[in-house]
């Protein structure tokens, strides 16, 4: 989500070797390319969390104010023209209530699913310090021609949707997490031919220990009629898997959408997972994206706990209908300012707010200031159960 | 979305040359065709672009790769900054996708995008994108000649045809003699005023054809504003074949 309010354009690593489709020969700009490349950023991020005494945890009205220094580090090598090797590595220290409150526990909510390799170590200390480690990319690509094949902890992306991806089988994300760009990677092997310039057949496996853990589908993509349209099919953990997405346009508007059925044969049970979105740029750098989002395996009552619930595909949120709306508006050029805003409708009119100023202070120096509130109505009465705000200092190399 | 200053950058990459013509006399709208023909690019192109916005309290730099080929196939690479290093961009007729490498993601941007102007920098949609009217959307009248940037130029100018949607009241241009390269255009409003003033700051031999290297756009009305476009490198007519042009390649461009 956070890649659309405003931050379209990440830092990043480059992946795979230059050679063209086919057989022809690389038009490239010229000079030699390094085979190592290395980038990554360093970002100080401070927050100040308020909670109702919602849970059983905190039975009090609770301020939690958490510092948090972190340092990623991308590496690639190009060993030859058809293999290259990626390295994604987080270091994260922690000081701060949160650390504090949850103790030795708090490692356990920074570890992200549960991977066939364990790549992460974290300790924390009584007093609130809390250190964390973790590689979340790692793996080899080979290419030749029309081929592609890359081993390793890897993130496998199959979103064509803006906001809301119910066909990303392979990754989950907390979407209140805006601090994890790059986010988790899956231990997984993905298996790509193209077909032509945007057309691809691709089959991945995210292997596990249990067969209900595991995760294999295939996915053809084509392009028609200037749509990008995409068909998959395979098994996500317990169920079986149908899914399709599309990205094109309504005139001058981008029109995306994915849905995935999802088959579950020991329950008997079909679950649907949707979504549908438009959006628009408007003169003077104004961008909107509306969207809707259907998941049968939601609900459209209770106040739920929008922060502390980790989505699949198959729950991407905890409410049956979503509506969503945000916004980006560029003040300057320097600075940059975006809302989101999801509303469940329900008794409860749960509704997520994400207000994020952007802020070019040098080159390479960003400043975020970032706010997340959960309102809801709860005894005939409007609340803001969890309101937070971060401030971050960002560079990047 | 920040994403649109490529579109501009992309046309002044592909802003790249024909053959330069012989310096007979010729007519207004034969100046202006030759220096328009220069101004859309040859065949194809693969270079390197930096730009520099320039505002009285800062300036933001960005390196580019482009790979042009004619005004419906072009893949940009982002060099810098470190932020945004590696995002690439491809553009196939009226489609754009956005390569973010490091989500691993593949993002359709919606066709109102592509036609609108970089808000950052002092270019405009009808500057760039809709260049191809200058000749056909314009009454041309040789005005004279005059020395712009050490270069001997026709002064030409540029009125809109009636049935024309054109933004500007009229469009003075300096065009170089020999190698019809624009060395300068101001851009006036319908009440006749000054809005933009576009001056080639260095033009010279880059892939073998003379172009303009270094480029400035001036806004009128904003004392200090300026976007500088600087043409690091350049080849020309290397022959690129339309299925250079995909999303494999997008994600497998390297810095």
């Amino acid at each position: 989500m956070r890649s659309l309010t405003g931050k379209v354009l990440l830092l990043g690593l480059l992946l795979g070797p230059v050679p063209l489709v086919g057989s022809a020969q690389t038009p490239d700009a010229g000079g030699s390319l390094d085979p190592w490349q290395a980038s990554g950023y360093v970002k100080i991020l401070q927050s100040a969390i308020f909670l109702e005494p919602v849970s059983p945890r905190l039975p009090f009205e609770t301020q939690l104010y958490d510092n948090l220094l972190h340092q990623r580090l991308n590496l690639d090598w190009y060993a030859s023209e058809h293999l290259s090797l990626q390295l994604g590595w987080r270091n994260r220290l922690f000081w701060g209530d949160q650390v504090r409150l949850f103790g030795a526990s708090f490692i356990e909510l920074q570890e992200e699913g549960d991977e066939l390799l364990d790549l992460s170590w974290g300790h924390a200390s009584p007093s609130g310090v809390a250190v964390h480690s973790a590689i979340d990319r790692l793996y080899a690509t080979w290419t030749r021609g029309l081929w592609e094949v890359r081993l390793g902890r890897q993130r496998i992306n199959w979103g064509i949707s803006t906001i809301w991806n119910p066909n990303d089988l392979f990754n989950t994300f907390s979407f209140v997490d805006f601090d994890y760009e790059e986010r988790p990677g899956s231990d997984a092997l993905r298996i790509q031919r193209y077909l032509g310039f945007a057309a691809r057949l691709e089959l991945a496996v995210r292997p596990a220990g249990r067969l209900d853990e595991a995760v294999i589908a295939g996915l053809y993509a084509f392009n028609r009629a200037e749509y990008d349209v995409q068909i998959l099919a395979g098994r996500m953990r317990t169920d079986w898997v149908l899914g399709a997405g599309w990205a094109g346009a309504l005139g001058e508007a981008g029109f995306k959408g994915e849905w995935t059925a999802f088959y579950d044969p020991e329950a008997d049970r079909i679950d649907l997972a949707a979504t549908v979105a438009l959006d628009y740029m408007w003169p003077g750098a104004f961008y909107l994206n509306a969207g809707f989002l259907y998941t049968s395996t939601g609900t459209t009552d209770g106040a739920l706990d929008l922060f502390g619930y980790r989505p699949s595909a198959k729950t991407l949120y905890p409410f049956t209908y979503s509506l969503l709306l945000t916004s980006s508006y560029a003040f300057t050029p320097l600075l940059n300012g975006s809302l989101t805003l999801i509303y469940s409708p329900g008794p409860s009119h749960t509704t997520f707010l994400n207000p994020t100023l952007t802020l070019s202070i040098a080159d390479n120096w960003d400043l975020a200031l970032v706010g997340q509130l959960e309102a809801l109505r709860r005894d005939g009465t409007g609340t803001l159960p969890v309101k937070a705000a971060f401030l971050r200092l960002k560079f990047s190399y | 979305m920040k994403n649109v200053r490529f579109w501009v950058v992309l046309w002044m990459a592909a802003w790249g040359l024909t053959s330069p013509a012989g310096a007979q006399e010729l007519s207004a709208t034969e100046i202006v065709r030759r220096a328009d023909e220069k101004m859309r690019g040859s065949e194809s192109s693969i270079g390197e672009v930096k730009m520099t916005i320039v505002r009285p309290t800062w300036t933001r730099d960005m390196q580019l790769k482009t790979w042009v080929k004619g005004t419906e196939y072009a893949l940009i690479l982002v060099t810098a900054p470190a932020r945004e290093r590696g995002t690439a961009f491809l553009k196939r007729g009226n489609e754009i996708w956005n390569w973010q490498p490091s989500i691993d993601r593949v993002v359709k941007l919606p066709p109102s995008m592509m036609s609108q102007s970089w808000m950052g920098s002092d270019f405009t949609n009808d500057d760039l994108v809709k260049e191809s009217s200058m000749v056909e959307d314009f009454e041309h009248r040789l005005l004279g000649r005059e020395e712009v940037g050490g270069r001997l130029c026709y002064q030409i100018e540029l009125t809109p045809r009636p049935d024309a949607a054109v933004v500007w009241g009229k469009i003075l241009t300096w065009i170089d003699r020999q190698d019809f390269v624009q060395m300068k255009a101001e851009f006036y409003d319908e009440d006749g005023w000054l809005v933009n003033t576009m001056v080639t700051t260095r033009a010279g031999e880059m892939g073998g054809k003379v172009i303009p290297i270094v480029m400035e756009v001036i806004p009128a009305d904003k004392p200090g504003h300026k976007t500088v476009m600087e043409q690091l490198s350049i080849e020309f007519d290397k022959p690129i074949p339309d299925d250079f042009f995909s999303i494999q390649n997008m994600k497998r461009l390297r810095l």
